[in-house]
């Protein structure tokens, strides 16, 4: 089934954070504890989820190379790529403002506990990067796009989840005074990474 | 000024807009033919690389001006067939016209539905020290990422004369080997297609077998790329199955004739002698 | 040249380093650092990219109005960069294909949009200016330290050029793979960060 094939596979093979280093500057900041990580991680998913879905309709129907054609047949030579990047990051930042308000009404503790990370998912590389990504990676419809964003943002949650997890237990243990904080947890990134690695070549 | 007021606001913005949108539609159309001349460049460059005219690390310190020129130079012509085999129209050769990686993605997608009407495949015929030798492209998803690359063949069109990959994001030292080690491209020269079997060439994981001459070694460590690699081969050469085809036929039609000729000359030659005995 | 000036460009280099001491731009720190080339081009974007858009942002600073000033930024900042992607594609095409998604990704490293709010909207263009560049700075310092080691131990060249000469090949010596994979590049960050640290111990956590 491709759709399940394309869903794992985003989630562990194309592993947002420990294959392609997308989100790392709030992966990092945000991932202390365990519970403000599974919050932001679930912004992201839900982020992504909408945004990446939008900037396929809009990759697809206006900016291709002879996306227009549904217009007007005159229009088949114009490529508004360039302008892929500017309309996806204004997308992503509108989404975000969205969901920031939304979270503000209905989890104002959350909220409080996420600060300026919050806003700070419209910078999130991961999310411009799933948008970028999906534009190389040209997927037949909708609904492949979608899976894939689905599968996207649950890796970046599992990835956050399980840093923090480990971050939490690391407090207690004895580590050299100047590889404290952030020395230790990159290179605790970079053996989960290392781990994630053996997902490779998985194909269902 | 309040700067906070609303009408200030959406005149900012309004203005903002139009300037940005104005400064990147001004630099787009003042790069294009540069950032157009090296798409062609680099398609070339492979296509050219394949056909062993030169090493590709060769042709790119040449430039993109004596690329193109080269091209237009040797090739002789650059035709659109259908998945029937079917010339249906032709490249521009003076204008360098090529197929984009793009195009070779929706000519991919086409040939996966099985629709062979609505192929439109290139064929690059190059004049070559006296011979003819013909590329076509292959184009397929490898670990990362897609992959894609030239075919040549040489008159016969089943013998190899070269060929060329690359990748967008396979894994550097393992799948990349495609695009950056020589050695596995040069196992293709030599090696033959063989049309009438389902899978038309090889690419054998733990080594080829011993004397099968349309098969090649796949890179060890690299079986997820190089099985991709296998897949785009045989799915391209399926969909130019009708026109290697006809065109091996027409081969053999003309030694045929060849043949026939030559005989011919030769009996008259014998039935003069036999006059001349007599 | 007055002391505060000399601080900012001086600072992001080692004692301010955007990503060994800010923590931002480590994404795309990781991903174009397998080769120096890329490492080099990468570094050379950001800095013009920051500079730029501190510049312009503080030109602008007393005009944006307050409610749209992230949208603001963050147009003046993709202007830039699509700008400089266009650039690339014309001029440098074949490491345009190389780092391609990763330009793109300018628009949100951090570092960009962190100086501008930090220091760009604050103060006057021309320190801006210099605080960009200088931010680009450390940051093109960090990417050609790690991409040093991952190209010299993964492959054997450095900028392409062969550099660990043939014979060390024939005696059994052989590139390390694992130095090209992404994990690697992290574990080389976590290094540099502790010999940093070691170095300057007011940098340490307690």
């Amino acid at each position: 089934m491709e759709y399940l094939s394309l869903f794992v596979k985003s989630i562990f093979v194309d592993n947002m954070i420990f294959a392609y280093f997308l989100g790392m500057c709030s992966y990092l900041a945000v991932s202390k504890n365990v519970k403000t990580a599974s919050g932001l991680g679930v912004a992201v998913i839900f982020v992504l989820l909408v945004t990446l879905p939008i900037n396929y309709l809009l990759n697809v129907y206006v900016l291709g190379p002879g996306a227009l054609q549904w217009l007007s047949p005159s229009l088949a030579d114009v490529d508004l790529s360039f302008l892929s990047f500017i309309i996806f990051i204004a997308v992503i930042a509108a989404i975000t403002q969205i969901v920031e308000m939304v979270v503000e009404k209905f989890a104002p503790s959350l909220y409080s506990a996420l600060g300026i990370y919050l806003p700070l998912i419209a910078v999130n590389c991961a999310i411009l990067g799933g948008s970028l990504f999906m534009q190389q990676r040209d997927f037949v419809n909708v609904g492949e796009a979608s899976v894939y964003a689905l599968g996207s943002g649950i890796g970046w949650f599992l990835a956050i989840v399980t840093l923090a997890a480990i971050r939490e237990k690391m407090a207690y243990a004895n580590v050299p005074h100047a590889l404290k904080g952030l020395g230790i947890t990159f290179i605790t990134v970079g053996l989960m990474g290392m781990a994630f690695m053996t997902f490779m070549g998985i194909s269902l | 000024m309040n700067t906070n007021n609303n009408i200030y606001t959406i005149i900012y913005t309004t203005v903002v807009v139009i300037l940005v949108a104005a400064i990147l539609a001004f630099t787009s159309m003042a790069l294009k033919p540069k950032q157009e001349a090296n798409v062609k460049a680099e398609a070339i460059s492979q296509m050219l690389t394949a056909a062993q005219f030169a090493e590709k690390s060769e042709l790119e310190a040449l430039g993109n001006d004596k690329i193109l020129s080269k091209y237009v130079e040797s090739i002789d012509k650059a035709l659109i067939v259908n998945g029937k085999g079917e010339i249906v129209d032709s490249l521009d050769k003076a204008k360098s016209q090529i197929y984009t990686e793009s195009d070779l993605k929706a000519q991919n997608y086409l040939i996966k539905k099985g629709n062979a009407d609505a192929l439109r495949l290139p064929v690059f015929i190059f004049n070559k020290e006296g011979s003819k030798v013909t590329v076509i492209p292959c184009y397929g998803a490898g670990l990362w990422g897609p992959i894609w690359g030239y075919l040549a063949f040489n008159e016969d069109l089943t013998t190899f004369a070269g060929a060329y990959f690359d990748h967008a994001s396979e894994t550097p030292g393992l799948g990349a080997k495609i695009k950056d080690d020589p050695a596995f491209r040069a196992e293709f020269v030599g090696k033959t297609t063989d049309l009438s079997e389902d899978r038309i060439f090889n690419i054998v994981k733990g080594g080829a077998k011993e004397g099968q001459t349309n098969a090649i070694d796949a890179i060890t460590g690299a079986t997820m790329t190089s099985k991709g690699l296998d897949v785009a081969i045989n799915l391209w050469l399926q969909a130019y199955k009708p026109y290697l085809e006809s065109g091996v036929e027409t081969i053999r039609q003309k030694a045929q004739a060849a043949a026939a000729l030559a005989q011919q000359a030769d009996s008259l030659a014998v039935s003069d002698s036999t006059i001349v005995a007599e | 040249m007055n002391a505060k000036l000399k601080e900012t460009i001086l600072n992001p280099i080692f004692k301010g380093n955007p990503i060994t001491v800010l923590v931002l731009g480590i994404c795309s720190a990781l991903a174009v650092t397998v080769q120096l080339k890329g490492a080099f081009v990468m570094g050379l974007s950001v800095i013009i990219v920051t500079g730029l858009s501190s510049f312009v942002v503080s030109l602008m600073r007393n005009s944006i109005p307050n409610r749209v000033r992230i949208i603001v930024q963050l147009v003046v900042v993709s202007l830039m960069v699509i700008v400089v992607d266009q650039l690339l594609k014309a001029f440098s095409y074949s490491i345009e294909k190389q780092l391609s998604v990763y330009v793109g990704l300018i628009i949100t490293n951090c570092i960009v949009m962190g100086r501008i709010e930090a220091f760009g909207l604050a103060n006057k263009p021309i320190p801006s200016l210099l605080d960009g560049i200088s931010n680009g700075a450390g940051y093109a310092l960090i990417l050609l330290i790690v991409a040093f080691f991952r190209e010299l131990l993964g492959s054997g060249t450095l900028f392409g050029m062969r550099v660990i000469p043939e014979s060390f090949y024939a005696a059994g010596y052989m590139n390390n793979g694992l130095v090209i994979l992404p994990p690697m590049a992290l574990i080389l960050l976590g290094c540099i960060v502790w010999i940093q640290r070691s170095i300057q111990k007011d940098l340490q956590e307690k």
